[in-house]
């Protein structure tokens, strides 16, 4: 695939992720005359108005019917085209999921689905619009990579990566606003490779979409007022994880935090410790996100803040950590 | 006369506001601008401006300075029982008709003849403040800019945590069910010209500079000193700011009218206007 | 254009052996989808051997005819068929269903040359083939999209989903999309009509602009008509609702629901076995004698 982004990093501060993989997906579109993009009447909200504008033919609406929509962008990558499917995190995942499972993943179909409105990020609209479960429930589609970038460059790289590698994309942002991670492109993003925010070894805290910036805020909280060193890893890729830096996670700070804008059930947290207790070697892990409770409606971040995965809710979790030990080691006698 | 007027808690809330955050600037002019603080080279004295109150512990409310050898340190909010030079008001009101730029009911002013040299230094330091603070248009050159901006920023964040302090319930509803958030004024490629308000949970406190503890919660950043007067002596719309890229709003969009909303509270008693609309 | 005698005869030929390759399948694997699969073996015969432009020796060809079977449960039905079109080794049909095969009671497109899409969730064809049709269209292909339907999967809300989508599309793409129904009139559960009505169903479809034809689905030469309207192009899409009998050809099955999955047991492979063999023998002596 030739070409970067045009758009500058500057512009990126000021375009919320969503607006992001419109102007991306756009550009794309000029390069790659197989792209094609389809949305259940959300072009305005999934921010597909640019690549409608410049390629009409190449742009579908289907109305309000999310399997259909799947369905028929997988009908289109067996045919030879790059679909780009986009709608909210909590419909593709829950409603569109049959169709996610047999039409795409099964057969390998090389769609892109954008799942946007992720987590709560949607938050006004409560419950029926949070999508609070999408990544543990598309995690476990095979077949298929699933990408929760931190901002809007990480969109654009993850949106890149999706059109350049053949298979399967799930990629969730969020609606409207996020805080800025990356201010250039270019800092080294590889499908599949955690990316090391800040160095540390008291503990390690692993993240996901918004998530990350808040860990970040998180670990100069700890370092300002606390004196602790806290590694942030920015967990883009749910699948497939990043295994080599969570068990160099385990050695090096045997204490993890996982933190993302889901349930703790499935999601990245589940992940990490899938690789923890796979890898053998004990740790403190604890998982912040939604907990196994219906969300309260509200701003996201009050949201955020309200389920301890802000940055001052991952500060008081990480203290309660680092309290605790993962071995038992109160008999300092030596050996005689 | 002085003793009928009928003090508000309007009144106090304007008191609060000068007292611990806009009295305080005046040793920021000093030592700012050496025109103002040479004159007090060497020097050693305390200066106080006093308004007497019924409410408050020994009668009066009062912020001092003392002065070492020229070095400024501030006691907001705290009375001397002998300063050298002393600004006395007989009421609230009339303190906060004087500094707010409403009239110019003047005080009792205690030691003028006898540090005549200190007095003009400090009239002249305070006048300067309120020349800067109470124009209604903004300065044209850029030092007076600069200055007036650091004005501000210093003022908002500490006017906005005193009214919380004092328990004003539109900062208190902010306040109380705020997680641990900071809220940032900076203009950028300044970096003296940065303050910052904390709220957690009902508690506050403000900030001078680069707020260190993370990246602040929500950042108002100005594109420099005079668009910033713009914004903060409401001489242009905030949103068409935004538009044009002569604001911008780090941090979730949703939370701007939030600082806007304190900002304009402590301005509605720093300049004034509940004298009027209270009347 | 009409189906000469030549044709005909021929169909009926390759429907008999497909229907009775069907039955062996069945047999072999203990157990299959027979009910279904022998109401569609008439529809996917004169479909794969008349209309659709497939050429078994490449079958990745870009241009070719694309063919969604919706009803995926008719893998029993397909495997024969496809190895009568040498896409798969006839060995591989005796390992149908069992561990380590490459066919199971739902193809895999992955595993199967040739199959357009795997199958298997009801109502899932029609958009796949919605898909197939758009893009047809964008890159400048003429090729056809056939998708076939069971009628019980008409319950499925997808299926009305893409139906609209069908017609909304047509200028661009889907009016080269051609739906068929196979109208075996039962489910597992019995009737269509007794489970979830569907009549008047050629209204419903005719309410969503397509244009509906309906005719007897093991009857060439009717099909042969529906599908020569089909291909002629139009401004609507256009839906072939096939009337069809399930366990067509056998004594005991036919129009029972019971039969939707079965296992036969000697006795009753030998009958039906029999029946088809005698089903086959009218059909073509019909052929033979109507053909023109």
């Amino acid at each position: 695939m030739a070409g970067g982004i045009t758009f500058t990093a500057v512009d990126s501060t000021k375009l919320a992720p969503a607006e992001i993989f419109g102007k991306t997906i756009a550009e794309l579109g000029a390069q790659d005359p197989t792209i094609v993009c389809l949305s259940p009447d959300l072009a305005t909200s999934t921010k597909m108005r640019d690549f409608f504008e410049k390629f009409p033919e190449r742009f579908f609406n289907v109305g309000i019917a999310e399997q259909n929509m799947i369905g028929i962008a997988s009908g289109m990558a067996k045919s030879g085209l790059k679909p780009f499917a986009s709608c909210f995190s909590v419909f593709a995942s829950l409603r569109a999921l049959d169709q996610i499972h047999t039409d795409v993943c099964y057969q390998n179909a090389n769609v892109k689905i954008i799942a946007t409105h992720g987590g709560t990020s949607f938050g006004q609209a409560g419950s029926t619009h949070h999508a609070i479960e999408d990544l543990g429930v598309v995690r476990t589609m095979v077949n298929l990579t699933v990408i929760c970038p931190a901002d809007g460059l990480e969109t654009a790289n993850a949106v890149k990566a999706a059109a350049a590698i053949p298979g399967p994309f799930y990629i969730r942002i969020n609606r409207g606003f996020d805080n800025v991670v990356y201010n250039a492109p270019d800092y080294g993003f590889e499908v599949g490779k955690a990316v090391e925010m800040a160095p540390g070894t008291d503990v390690t805290i692993i993240a996901c979409g918004s998530c990350v910036y808040q860990s970040l805020q998180a670990a100069s909280i700890l370092e300002h007022d606390h004196k602790l060193k806290a590694r942030v890893l920015n967990m883009h890729t749910l699948k497939p994880i990043d295994r080599d830096a969570i068990l160099k996670a385990v050695m090096e700070t045997r204490k993890i935090v996982t933190v993302e804008d889901h349930t703790v059930i499935g999601g990245l947290g589940s992940a990490v410790a899938e690789v923890i207790v796979e890898g053998g070697k004990s740790c403190i892990l604890r998982k912040l996100g939604i907990p196994d409770k219906w969300s309260p409606i509200g701003l996201h971040e009050d949201l955020m803040a309200h389920h301890q995965i802000d940055a001052e809710g991952i500060v008081k979790n990480v203290l309660d950590v680092m309290k605790m030990d993962a071995e038992k080691d109160e008999d300092w006698g030596d050996e005689v | 006369m002085a003793n009928e007027i009928k003090i508000t808690q309007s009144d106090k809330y304007a008191a609060g506001i000068f007292f611990y955050a806009a009295i305080p600037l005046l040793k920021v002019i000093c030592e700012s601008e050496p025109k103002y603080g040479n004159k007090f080279k060497g020097k050693s004295f305390v200066f106080q401006i006093s308004a007497a109150c019924e409410d408050a512990k020994g009668g009066k409310m009062a912020t001092h300075f003392t002065v070492e050898n020229g070095v400024w340190t501030t006691h907001a909010g705290e009375v001397h029982e002998k300063p050298d030079i002393e600004f006395a008001f007989p009421n609230l009101r009339n303190f906060a008709i004087f500094f707010s730029g409403k009239g110019m009911p003047l005080p009792k002013i205690v030691g003028m003849f006898k540090h005549f040299g200190l007095f003009t230094g400090i009239l002249g330091a305070l006048l300067r403040m309120s020349k800067l603070m109470q124009a209604k248009d903004k300065p044209t050159n850029l030092a007076d800019q600069i200055m007036l901006c650091k004005l501000y920023l210093y003022l908002l964040p500490n006017g906005m945590s005193r009214l919380n302090k004092m328990g004003h319930p539109d900062i208190k509803v902010v306040t109380d069910s705020s997680p641990d958030r900071a809220y940032a004024l900076i203009i950028e490629g300044y970096p003296e010209l940065q303050s910052w308000l904390r709220i957690k949970a009902g508690k506050s406190m403000s900030g001078r500079g680069e707020y260190k503890r993370c990246k602040p919660f929500l950042a108002m950043k100005f594109k420099n000193p005079s668009l910033a007067l713009d914004i903060l002596m409401s001489k242009a719309d905030m949103v068409e700011y935004i538009r044009e890229g002569n604001l911008f709003i780090d941090g979730a969009p949703e939370f701007g009218g939030t600082i806007g909303g304190l900002m304009f509270k402590v301005a509605y008693y720093a300049q004034g206007t509940y004298l009027d609309v209270e009347k | 254009m009409a189906l000469t005698r030549q044709e005909w005869i021929g169909l009926e030929k390759k429907a008999a052996e497909l229907r009775d390759l069907c039955l062996d399948t069945v047999n072999w694997a203990g157990s299959g989808h027979w009910g279904g699969s022998s109401s569609s073996a008439d529809i996917l015969t004169i479909l794969y051997y008349k209309y659709a432009k497939f050429d078994p020796q490449n079958p990745d060809d870009p241009d070719r005819d694309r063919i969604v079977v919706s009803k995926g449960h008719v893998g029993i039905l397909l495997a024969p068929l496809f190895s009568m079109l040498g896409l798969i080794k006839k060995e591989d049909l005796k390992t149908f269903n069992l561990t380590g095969s490459k066919l199971g009671i739902h193809l895999d497109s992955n595993k199967v040359k040739g199959l357009d899409s795997s199958t298997g969730s009801l109502g899932h064809g029609s958009p796949i083939a919605i898909g197939m049709a758009l893009a047809g269209k964008l890159l400048g292909k003429s090729y056809k999209t056939f998708v076939v339907l069971g009628d019980g999967e008409c319950d499925e809300g997808s299926v009305w989903e893409a139906a609209m989508a069908t017609s909304h599309f047509t200028k661009r793409g889907t009016n080269n999309l051609i739906t068929i129904v196979d109208r075996n009139h039962n489910m597992i559960d019995g009737n269509t009509e007794d489970i979830m009505a569907l009549e008047p169903f050629a209204d419903k479809w005719k309410a969503f602009g397509f244009e509906t034809i309906v005719v007897n689905g093991h009857d060439f030469p009717q099909l042969a008509e529906a599908f020569d309207k089909a291909l002629a192009g139009g401004p609507k899409p256009f839906c072939i609702i096939a009337d069809t009998v399930k366990g067509q050809g056998v004594s005991f099955a036919q129009g029972n629901y019971k039969w939707h999955y079965g296992a036969l047991d000697e006795a009753k492979y030998t009958t039906a076995k029999n029946d088809l063999a005698a089903y086959a023998k009218t059909r073509i002596e019909r052929a033979e004698k109507e053909g023109k």
